[in-house]
């Protein structure tokens, strides 16, 4: 049933294509053999008849999308070549570094354990909300990033080992997925960002913590309730995230824009900033998981070590400490240590 | 036979079959443990009573909030979008027709089904990710509530996945993800789509014959 | 083995609704919000569906249908072990006091509190009891009453009584029409409501009698789940009422004590009873509907009535305290969900009679507190004595100032006694 109508479509854009070029060329002509066509005053000939439609040239269609009057798109060949070249090398590359980063990390530095062990006291880190919509954006991000790289990288890694009709399957289904689910991440980060904002704007003290060495230090410098480079990942999201959100949404709803060119543009500016942001969450999966001793519980729980607390982010452990009802939800009070959450 | 002529063919008549036994038999397992008889004299009726009970708790009462109102929400999103999808998706109509019932009715448009799969990908999601960042349903969760909602997860992504229509390997993806939901079923919690009308009746019924249904 | 008794029973308590409640769980967790103790103490273990974990694990292992299959491949929950019930025993006994809020929140509407009990009865076979219960239990046995009132301590109170308001207490009256009973609190602390009773009586001009034979509606039996001391119990009570031959029993403020007589009671008897259960409340409404009792003046303190969980929301005796208390206040306010979604004092279900859980039980009376807080009452009526003594102390612990009062009292303190 779709085939047929887009059959019929094709057609229909074919026919009316040709007579636009008719009404282009000013008058229908028979073309004659050798015969240089268009002898009348103010008619285009041949040649400028082909370079007006390779350079852009517009023809008229009667289909409400005009654009497909545009039978060559020489920008789009640009585009081509941006996102086959270097977009997906300096990408590939991109990520193989950040990966990479992370294993050497882990091999110099390991997992950073909480010094002493657990005191199986809590203290609330996350609010409900704050985990919600966390997790949320997180889910989304993951399957948007794994259908997205497979787009991206795919044909590169995954065509040649499956062979052509094969890939062509994997890649309807990853972006029909990726479509599907694009306009939930955007509501979702938007509500995300607004929720975690406040604690990621700049404090005083903020600095002090990267020039003691940030995470790559020993000690611990204390920090507020995000470091620095927690704070880096909230702006790196808000930016790059806009503008994956900005763009998607053009890209999945192409008749917003006019041009084809504005959709290369969209899609240029969604994938370098997406691998940008793939990269970097890794690093903030990592730290978050195994990389930290007792960091996850704070996104699962709620709330995390005292202990924890203090070695990570002293300064807000200090005030949290200080503000921490007598009941904190989902921690019994009495919460012997081996019974804290594990792992 | 290829891949796709197995998924709705012979694997879907087994999947079908184990679904519709497996379901009649964990029912009928259920109703035949029976129940003493109340020898008490009843202030009021208990059958009223088991009929209030299914009603009753399809919207909270009694003033809880917070933790009602995520899941009332996302609950009802998952839900809603999904029993949406399953029967007014174009593709299902036409299987079903097929398939189960011989008829066919008023297919939901594209933007329709677009639209219906994200308010049940949103709830599911919702309920999912409550699973593992609230300490009382990490507390509760086993592997089974886990698999069930991956398991139905999955089940709707490949189907969406194959919203093109175009590769008759996607449509043979999301049927063996059905197959699997659909033997997976009787065996595990989400059987509470049929055992939730046994829980809310007797309770109904418990406490309507006491002449209050709370 | 004990723990073998604890599965067998458990098994065997597990019916039909028993397996849909099990089956229906989706462990949505919405419960915990309904439950004082978890919300009190952020403590995820005191959730109410995982109070019901050793049901679903016998449930699962030896009982669902299918499980067949799942035991052939391993796939089943393991055996419970005695360290298991152990540590249910505080979860079963010290962090849930059968109130049944949690039923009210629940999307597939599961009876968690009747779970709790049923499995209470397999903790009681296998000896993993609190020893305040079972001590309780055999005074209970020993002296007809767990805090000891012997049928001379009885008659002394009623003496006193009599002396006190002017008015005969019948002792083992034959063919009196109602059998009045007393929870042991009433009588130890609280009675002046049995001059209340007899007040109130003489003017409606009921024909009553209390029965020295069974005069104790507390039923620890009930309450820690053994089904055996709960039949005798009960069967003190209807053996009393069948010898004096009374037409009823009327069920005192006293919360369990209802669900104990009147919708247990029979069951437990295996048979129906040649009288009738009759709750205080009821027959105050009743006799107040058909002109018997006459009032005069209202009290005009801020008044508002806390619901008994068994007699209210497990019991069905929902707007004739209502009545009662509008009969009897100008100035009756109700708290947030009052009626049946009325938060527990935090001391039923046997919860008061142990004093391991004092410390917990008052920890969770800040959710009461809470909803009293919300309307601030000058006083607090209530109609069941286990609830008031539980509020009494709770009150006094949290440096509150309001006394609470029972509604039979009250409407005593108010009867036209010109006439």
């Amino acid at each position: 049933m779709k085939r047929i109508v887009f059959h019929r479509l094709f057609g229909v854009l074919c026919l009316t294509i040709m007579l636009g070029m008719g009404v282009m060329s000013g008058v229908a002509y028979a073309q004659q053999s050798g015969a240089v066509p268009g002898n009348t005053t103010g008619s285009v000939n041949d040649s400028e008849f082909w370079r007006s439609i390779r350079q852009g040239g517009q023809g008229l269609v009667s289909i409400p999308n005009k654009t497909a009057g545009i039978m060559i798109q020489s920008e789009g060949e640009e585009w081509r070549s941006l996102r086959n070249g270097p977009l997906s090398t300096y990408g590939g590359y991109l990520l193989a570094l950040s990966l990479g980063a992370i294993v050497v990390f882990f091999l110099v530095r390991g997992r950073i354990k909480i010094t002493g062990g657990r005191t199986g006291r809590a203290v609330p880190r996350f609010s409900q909300p704050e985990r919600w919509i966390h997790w949320f954006v997180a889910s989304l991000f993951i399957l948007l990033g794994l259908s997205g790289l497979l787009l991206m990288f795919g044909r590169y890694v995954i065509q040649p080992i499956i062979g052509k009709s094969a890939w062509s399957a994997v890649a309807s289904a990853s972006l029909q997925g990726h479509n599907l689910l694009g306009p939930m991440f955007v509501v979702a980060l938007l509500i995300m960002l607004g929720v975690y904002m406040k604690d990621n704007i700049w404090q005083k003290g903020d600095l002090t913590w990267a020039l003691k060495g940030g995470f790559l230090s020993k000690g611990h410098p204390p920090s507020w309730k995000y470091n620095l480079g927690e704070k880096s990942w909230y702006w790196l999201l808000f930016f790059a995230g806009l503008a994956i959100s900005t763009s998607g949404l053009l890209l999945d709803f192409p008749w917003l824009v006019e041009r084809v060119q504005q959709l290369q543009l969209a899609h240029l500016v969604h994938a370098g900033a997406a691998v940008v942001l793939i990269a970097a969450s890794l690093g903030h999966i990592y730290l978050g998981t195994i990389g930290v001793e007792g960091a996850l519980d704070g996104m699962t729980y709620g709330y995390v070590d005292e202990k924890w607390a203090e070695e990570h982010h002293g300064w807000w452990a200090e005030e949290a400490m200080k503000t921490r009802g007598d009941v904190i939800e989902g921690a019994g009070e009495t919460m012997p240590p081996e019974k804290a959450p594990a792992e | 036979m290829t891949f796709l002529e197995i998924v709705e063919g012979p694997l879907w008549t087994l999947a079908s079959s184990v679904f519709l036994i497996g379901a009649a038999w964990r029912i009928f397992g259920i109703i035949r443990l029976g129940r003493k008889k109340d020898i008490s004299i009843p202030r009021a009726s208990a059958l009223l009573g088991a009929i209030k009970g299914q009603f009753l708790h399809f919207v909270p009462h009694g003033g809880f909030s917070f933790r009602t109102r995520y899941h009332l929400i996302a609950g009802y999103m998952f839900h809603l979008g999904l029993f949406g999808l399953l029967i007014y998706a174009a593709p299902h109509v036409l299987f079903l027709k097929e398939n189960v019932v011989g008829f066919e009715w008023v297919a939901l448009p594209r933007w329709g089904f677009i639209l219906t799969a994200e308010i049940a990908f949103t709830g599911l999601i919702l309920l999912w990710i409550r699973r593992i960042s609230d300490p009382v349903m990490i507390q509760l969760s086993d592997a089974d509530d886990h698999i069930g909602s991956w398991l139905t997860f999955l089940t709707m992504l490949t189907g969406c996945m194959a919203l093109q229509e175009s590769h008759d390997s996607l449509r043979a993806v999301h049927m063996l993800f059905v197959d699997i939901w659909l033997i997976y079923m009787p065996f595990s919690r989400l059987m509470h789509s049929v055992t939730f009308m046994f829980s809310r009746g007797y309770t109904g019924a418990f406490f309507g014959r006491r002449g209050v249904v709370p | 083995m004990s723990v073998d008794k604890a599965i067998e029973v458990l098994k065997s308590n597990i019916d039909a609704s028993a397996a849909s409640y099990l089956d229906a769980c989706v462990h949505c967790g919405q419960c915990a919000q309904a439950c004082h103790f978890y919300e009190n103490t952020g403590d995820v273990r005191y959730t109410p569906a995982y109070k019901m974990d050793l049901m679903r694990r016998v449930y699962k292992r030896h009982k669902a249908p299918l499980s067949g299959i799942k035991r052939a491949i391993g796939l089943v929950p393991d055996e419970l072990t005695m360290d298991d019930l152990k540590e249910w025993e505080d979860l079963l006994y010290d962090s849930c006091t059968l109130c049944g809020r949690c039923t009210i929140v629940c999307p597939m509407g599961i009876d968690i509190a009747g779970m709790v009990r049923k499995s209470r009865e397999g903790l009681v076979a296998a000896g993993v009891v609190p020893e305040d219960l079972i001590s309780a239990a055999k005074r209970a046995i020993e002296f007809g009453s767990p805090l000891k009132i012997t049928p001379d301590v009885l008659r002394k109170v009623c003496a006193k009584q009599e002396e006190e308001i002017g008015i005969p207490i019948p002792i083992d009256q034959e063919g009196a029409d109602y059998l009045v009973i007393l929870s042991a609190m009433e009588v130890l602390q609280f009675y002046e409501v049995i001059g209340a009773i007899a007040k109130i009586f003489r003017q409606a001009g009921v024909s009553w009698t209390i029965s020295t034979d069974g005069y104790e509606a507390t039923n620890i039996g009930i309450q820690m789940g053994d089904k055996d001391i709960a039949r005798t119990l009960v069967g003190r009570i209807v053996g009393a009422a069948e010898k004096l031959k009374v037409k009823y029993v009327i069920s005192p403020e006293c919360g369990h004590a209802y669900s104990a007589l009147k919708w247990e009671g029979p069951n437990l008897m295996g048979r129906a009873y040649d009288f009738e259960i009759i709750h205080m409340l009821e027959l105050l409404d009743q006799l107040q509907a058909e002109g018997r009792i006459k009032l005069k003046g209202k009290d005009d303190r801020r008044l508002t009535f806390h619901d008994p969980c068994q007699i209210v929301r497990r019991g069905g005796v929902v707007e004739e305290p209502r009545r009662l208390m509008n009969m009897v206040s100008s100035n009756f306010v109700e708290m947030d969900n009052h009626g049946t979604a009325n938060i527990c004092c935090g001391g039923g279900g046997g919860v008061s009679s142990n004093s391991r859980a004092e410390t917990l039980r008052l920890k969770a009376f800040a959710s009461k507190k809470k909803q009293l807080d919300a309307v601030q009452p000058d006083a607090l009526v209530t109609a069941c004595a286990n609830c008031r003594n539980v509020l009494e102390e709770a009150i006094d612990d949290y440096e509150m100032d309001m006394p609470v009062l029972g509604l039979t009292e009250l409407v005593a303190e108010y009867l036209d006694e010109t006439r």
